[in-house]
């Protein structure tokens, strides 16, 4: 080697051309070396690129030499426009830093000059056509050399939707390159009208496959809100001679419920086709052999529908056989697509498998001290959170006496609690409520705020699915002019009526909000964004115009979370409106227009949205609007939950107690179940603040993010629940954060311990109904029933199965993991570990007492229980239970006491199981099992197929106690469970009796 | 024997005679030539490929020639080009060529025996450098050299040179003329006079703010007033000549100091410490 390029440099200057062209090729392949010496000689060699007179050939080596100079010298845009000068020599193969680099550059060049062209929708965007060659033939070589996903990831990137057309219809795995391409999509697009464009071009390249996804189509036209695609997909599939086609429909309908998108979810129920000879007669067998489920659930509507064609009710007797099978398969999918089907089984399955811990929540009542509304009131909502959706409301009969206490507000909360324990009780929900609500007419002796809190209840158990009761809490809102009463109807009927985007329903609040009067006018707000949510109409402005006019900071509080609701998820569309919002002079508004940017760009991780909302963050004059900005990053960023830690931890050591708490929220509502290390690691400082609102924060988000994570996968839940526990016994805690401490043990055990908070759906499409209860829900500073809201965000943690009667057949599956890694967490009934557990200074002589009481009365009514069990005659209550020994005597030999055997390394699971978000990827199913999944989806629903269909099946949930028998005998020795109360109860829970509210 | 070889060093042998008759134009043309030649030896510099006729590349060795014990160093045509473009007083082709041979001197050294006139051709360079005032890049070739190399007579008088031309000796630079060690030293010594020239005027130009014309001629070392007249038209035209003196005055008027952004730096001085009260 040569330890100079000085000869060649100097032979650049010879008049020879041939010796130039000499000089340059030498230079080019010694560049990587003398890179310095050459940089002193670019002048020389660009113009010998410039000279017109040499050939094409020498000019473009000159370019390419000085490309890679300038490279060197980390000049990357000259560097850039040379490589393009050096036309085909820059090859786009080479293996090195300098092509790898530049074509990095080339490629941002090209993607942004495209996408700043696709903004301005100037068509005629001029792009050097040199720099298009270049990322077209780094485009065709990766689809050459099989690399799909890279060639697709630039075509999105460069907004070549040709380009990604070919990519994907010649990659080998044509599916495998779809899905990723829709997470890509929707992972990595951040405009909202292009992932549109992406979106539809995949829905026409899954059309054109032989064999197409349904799944997944549906998925993006369910995306591109276009209802009459997935009805065509779905009719196709129920009319198809095979059966498993029905179950992939079911399966379909299944998976968009799951996004909760009502609006859309009617559309396709009420778009899809009447069978053509269908008589009613044929529909009522037909809906009388799916479970009775099905046929309860139903009867609202369908009954309702099939009323409107009663002409063809009279004749033909001899309808087409195909017909009716299409038109029983029709009736079930509506089930489904209405909602009621996925409501009614995780109904059950929270029911059955129930382990909330009875003994936390006596704890809490008796530390709190009587006279201190806020706790007590506090300990009702964790209670309604503990059992939400578990219809079990033992806590609440028990204690009849101590929740007469509850006066006002207070008793408005408590009642429109049971709302959040029925969640999903969607045909016994009115008779439930029936002792509270208003009597019409009849002037009734009820109180207005227990009248109030059983409309708000009905809302929250028809949450999202309030076809039935609509028009009922519609009659309630204007037979009234309790202003209590308003409120609870106007809250009730934005929930039931979610997203709808009724009119009539919008005018009817609209009227409660011109009453003008504050506590109506505020829930009126937020109903009035509840409706119209994600729906960008142009009431946004109408209220804003009122938000300016009246003179009630909650009518204006109301209306501001009410406009940010109604921009939901629209992206860019909404910054007309946000900036419009965040400039105002009332801080109000301002804090309406953090939300308004949360919800826009819920779960995008938008650079500019965050950009925006870190610079409220720290220099807006209000705390309020500061507050909200921090918390705001917690939605825009839950689609990333790892980053929202690092991105708010300087934020969460702010001098400014509201940035703080706000911080401590974000990462509780981007973290939510998610258990981050990180997470906890940030919080735990929090909950010992030293500004009690903001320990109430930390406690409430740490809880959240903390939901179903056992012990066993993070040692400090241990300590955090034993945090707890001190803080609510200890008597000189503030009220605050007591408080705060009460409301996460009810998170923490959320939902019978079978629920998590999670606002992506498994197909990564936000959860509307999720992301909208937990932006509510974040308002409880200043109006505390609206903790309420969160139980909006609970899903159940199931790997439900379903065969094509929608029944739950008995199937087994696999977990590869240890049992203790998912495990409930201990039940805190066994005595002596309670007692070692604790503290022995801290308890005092007379909470002591208390608890000896509270164990012994516990033991007492666990033999009451007991024996109840055993004359109770309800047979399904012991397949059930028998059920759950199965699943016990499965985990092989992990009873707790035999600590030093080792614990197996797998379990298996019976349908229908909890499986908790970290357990899903141990999830197996058994290969010699009678049940295939039609997706192998590790929670959720999955449709069954069923392999040995002539064999009789064994369902493992009944829904119907009488109608079934005891499934798998043996089911004579029902021990004491950890959780008795679940067992005591009756299969079909009876309503409370009503109770009598002293005041 | 490779025919290309043969072309080579007859085409080689036809220059060597041409220059002997001191036929320049010949010269250039046959060097031109050669060069272009050369290039399609892969064995040369920069590739140094270890091809099977590397070394009769290098050495121009054909079968003829070595019968001959007539052993050609490749170094010896880029030798011959060097003196040639000194020959023909042109620095930029000595600049060129001087480049081109030095990869022979550095990086063959294992594979050809040292050339005799290494040494000559190095201080020749040295004193080119000189010659053009580039003492940085005299020194930096100076250290590239052995200590071996700094005894050479060739060597050692470009850096006596060199010497007393920084000390302002330059009486001394004239008189050096007189010992040359080589002949073809005598064109670079001829311009290293106006060099040193170049280097008092611009002394005086700053020293003085004029001298009489008499004491101006003498001191930049021309013999007469005609010549002064001359140097100053061609080379200092803002010199001005009047009543028998030189003002220097005008090339006085030195660039204004470079002002300091002093208003832009306060400003975001000022906005950092804004932006520091703001953060968090």
């Amino acid at each position: 080697m040569v330890s100079s390029a000085g000869g060649l440099l100097a032979m650049l200057n010879e008049s020879h051309p041939s010796l130039k062209l000499h000089a340059l090729s030498n230079l080019n392949s010694f560049v990587d070396q003398f890179w310095p010496e050459i940089s002193t000689s670019v002048p020389i060699i660009e113009s010998l690129y410039e000279d017109e007179e040499f050939d094409q050939h020498q000019r473009q080596l000159a370019a390419l030499l000085v490309s890679k100079v300038f490279y060197y010298l980390g000049e990357l845009n000259d560097s850039l426009s040379y490589a393009l000068g050096a036309g085909s020599l820059f090859d786009v193969s080479e293996d090195s830093d300098y092509v790898h680099t530049l074509l990095a550059k080339a490629i941002d060049e090209y993607a942004s000059i495209k996408s700043k062209a696709a903004e301005s929708n100037d068509e005629a965007a001029n792009v050097d056509p040199r720099l298009e060659a270049i990322v077209e033939r780094m485009l065709d070589k990766c689809i050459t050399d099989g690399k799909y996903q890279q060639a697709m990831g630039i075509a999105i990137e460069c907004r070549r939707l040709d380009k990604l057309e070919e990519a994907i219809t010649r990659s080998d795995n044509v599916h495998g390159t779809l899905s990723y391409c829709i997470n890509v999509s929707h992972s990595f697009v951040n405009r909202r009208e292009y992932r549109r464009e992406v979106l539809r071009l995949l829905v026409k390249v899954y059309q054109k496959l032989p064999s197409p996804d349904y799944l997944s189509i549906c998925q993006c036209l369910m995306f591109l809100d276009e209802p009459e695609g997935v009805v065509s997909i779905l009719e196709k599939l129920l009319r198809s001679e095979n059966k498993d086609d029905a179950l992939l429909a079911f399966q379909i309908a299944f998976d968009l419920v799951e996004n909760e998108h009502q609006a859309f979810l009617l559309n396709v129920r009420d778009h899809l086709p009447v069978p053509k000879t269908q008589p009613l007669q044929t529909v009522q067998p037909g809906s009388n052999d799916p479970p009775s489920a099905q046929n309860d659930s139903s009867t609202a509507e369908d009954v309702q529908m099939n009323e409107g064609t009663p002409a063809s009710n009279v004749n033909v007797q001899d309808e087409d056989p195909k017909e009716v099978i299409y038109a029983e398969r029709l009736n079930k999918i509506k089930g489904i697509l209405s909602g009621e089907t996925s409501i009614q089984l995780t109904l059950q399955f929270l029911y059955s498998h129930n382990k909330s811990d009875l003994l936390i929540l006596k704890t809490i009542k008796q530390s709190v001290e009587m006279r201190n509304s806020v706790c007590h009131s506090a300990t009702i909502y964790a209670n309604a959170i503990m059992h939400a959706g578990t219809t079990v409301d033992t806590f609440l009969r028990e204690n009849l006496d101590w929740l007469s206490r509850a006066t006002n507000w207070a008793k408005f909360s408590a009642t429109a609690g049971l709302g959040v324990i029925h969640r999903g009780h969607l045909q016994q929900g009115r008779s439930l409520m029936a002792p509270y609500l208003p009597q019409g007419g009849a002037g009734g002796g009820g109180s207005p705020y227990s009248e109030g809190g059983a409309l708000y209840a009905l809302g929250l158990i028809h949450a999202n699915h309030g076809e039935g009761i609509k028009q009922f809490l519609r009659d309630s809102l204007r037979s009234t002019n309790v202003e209590v009463i308003q409120h609870g109807a106007c809250l009730g009927l934005g929930l039931a009526a979610l997203g709808t985007a009724d009119e009539d329903i919008y005018d009817d609040i609209k009227n409660v909000l011109y009453t003008d009067s504050a506590v109506a006018g505020e829930a009126a707000g937020i109903s009035m964004g509840l409706l119209m949510v994600g729906t960008a109409s142009e009431k946004a402005g109408e209220m804003l115009t009122y938000a300016h006019e009246t003179q009630h900071e909650k009518i204006i509080r109301g209306l501001a979370l009410g406009i940010a609701l109604t921009v939901y998820g629209r992206e860019e569309e909404a910054d007309t409106l946000i900036e419009q919002m965040t400039r105002d002079q009332d801080p109000i508004l301002r804090y309406g227009g953090m939300y308004a940017l949360a919800l826009a760009y819920s779960g995008t991780a938008n650079n500019k949205a965050i950009r925006q909302l870190l610079h409220f963050a720290v220099s807006d004059v209000s705390d309020d609007v500061r507050r909200t900005a921090v918390l705001a990053l917690g939605f825009v960023l839950y689609s990333e939950p790892e980053q929202t830690p690092r991105i708010v931890s300087l934020l969460s050591e702010s001098y400014n107690p509201h940035v703080r708490y706000g911080a401590a929220l974000a990462v509780g509502i981007s973290c939510a179940g998610t258990g981050l290390s990180e997470a906890i690691s940030l919080l735990e400082p929090l909950t010992s603040d030293v500004v009690d609102f903001v320990r109430q924060g930390a406690l409430i988000a740490m809880a959240m993010v903390m939901v179903q994570i056992n012990e066993a996968n993070d040692s400090r839940v241990g300590t955090f629940r034993r945090q707890l526990e001190k803080i609510i016994l200890d008597k000189h805690e503030d009220t605050m954060s007591k408080m705060g401490a009460i409301l996460a043990s009810g998170i923490l055990d959320a939902g019978g311990r079978n629920v998590t908070i999670r606002l992506l759906s498994k197909t990564k499409h936000d959860k509307i109904t999720a992301v909208v209860g937990l932006s509510v829900f974040s308002q409880f500073w200043y109006w505390y029933p609206l903790i309420y809201f969160i139980s909006l965000a609970f899903s159940p943690t199931a790997l439900i199965g379903l065969n094509y009667d929608l029944k739950v057949p008995r199937f087994e599956f696999l977990s590869h993991a240890k049992p203790s890694l998912f495990e409930y967490p201990k039940p805190t009934t066994v005595p002596t570990t309670t007692s070692a557990v604790k503290l022995p200074a801290a308890v005092l002589s007379t909470s002591a007492k208390a608890k000896a009481r509270a164990k012994k009365e516990a033991e007492q009514k666990e033999k009451e229980k007991a024996t109840a069990e055993k004359t109770d005659s309800s047979s399904a209550g012991k397949g059930k239970s028998s059920n759950e020994k199965d699943g016990d005597s499965m985990q092989v030999d992990a009873p707790p006491e035999k600590k030093a055997e080792p614990e197996p390394s797998f379990e298996i699971l019976i349908n229908p199981a909890r499986v908790v978000p970290a357990q899903e990827k141990f999830i197996k199913f058994l290969e010699d099992s009678r049940y295939v999944p039609v997706k192998s989806a590790p929670s959720g629903f999955v449709l069954l197929r069923d392999l040995r269909p002539n064999e009789p099946e064994v369902l493992s949930l009944t829904d119907a106690p009488s109608s079934t028998q005891s499934p798998a005998g043996g089911g004579s020795t029902t021990g004491q469970q950890g959780s008795a109360s679940a067992m005591a109860v009756d299969e079909e829970p009876q309503p409370p009796a009503p109770f009598e509210y002293t005041s | 024997m490779d025919p290309k070889l043969t072309e080579v060093s007859q085409q080689f042998d036809r220059f060597k005679a041409a220059m002997t008759r001191k036929d320049y134009n010949t010269c250039t043309q046959l060097l031109s030539q050669l060069k272009v030649l050369l290039t399609g030896f892969r064995s040369l510099p920069p590739l140094f490929e270890d091809t099977p006729n590397a070394i009769c590349e290098l050495t121009l060795a054909s079968k003829y020639s070595s019968l001959s014990f007539k052993l050609t160093m490749i170094w010896d045509i880029y030798e011959h080009a060097v003196l040639l473009s000194v020959k023909v007083e042109d620095q930029d082709a000595f600049e060129r060529d001087f480049f081109q041979l030095k990869p022979y001197y550095t990086d063959a050294g294992k594979r050809l025996p040292p050339s005799p006139n290494e040494y000559m051709i190095l201080g020749l360079n040295l004193l080119r450098l000189l010659v053009q005032n580039r003492i940085a890049e005299f020194h930096t070739e100076l250290e590239l050299l052995s200590s071996t190399a700094l005894e050479n007579p060739c060597i050692k008088h470009a850096v006596e040179l060199e010497q007393s031309f920084m000390e302002g000796a330059y009486n001394r630079v004239l008189s050096a003329k007189q010992n040359v060690p080589n002949e073809t030293y005598g064109y670079f010594m001829d311009l290293l006079a106006k060099t040193v020239r170049d280097e008092i005027a611009g002394c005086s130009e700053k020293a003085y703010d004029y001298l009489s014309i008499k004491d101006a001629g003498q001191m930049l070392l021309f013999t007469s007033d005609q010549e002064l007249l001359e140097y100053v038209k061609e080379e200092h035209p803002e010199w001005e000549m009047k009543d028998g003196f030189v003002f220097f005055q005008k090339a006085k008027d030195s660039a204004p100091c470079k002002e300091i952004p002093s208003l832009q730096l306060i400003n975001q001085t000022l906005s950092y410490a804004r932006e520091l009260e703001r953060i968090v």
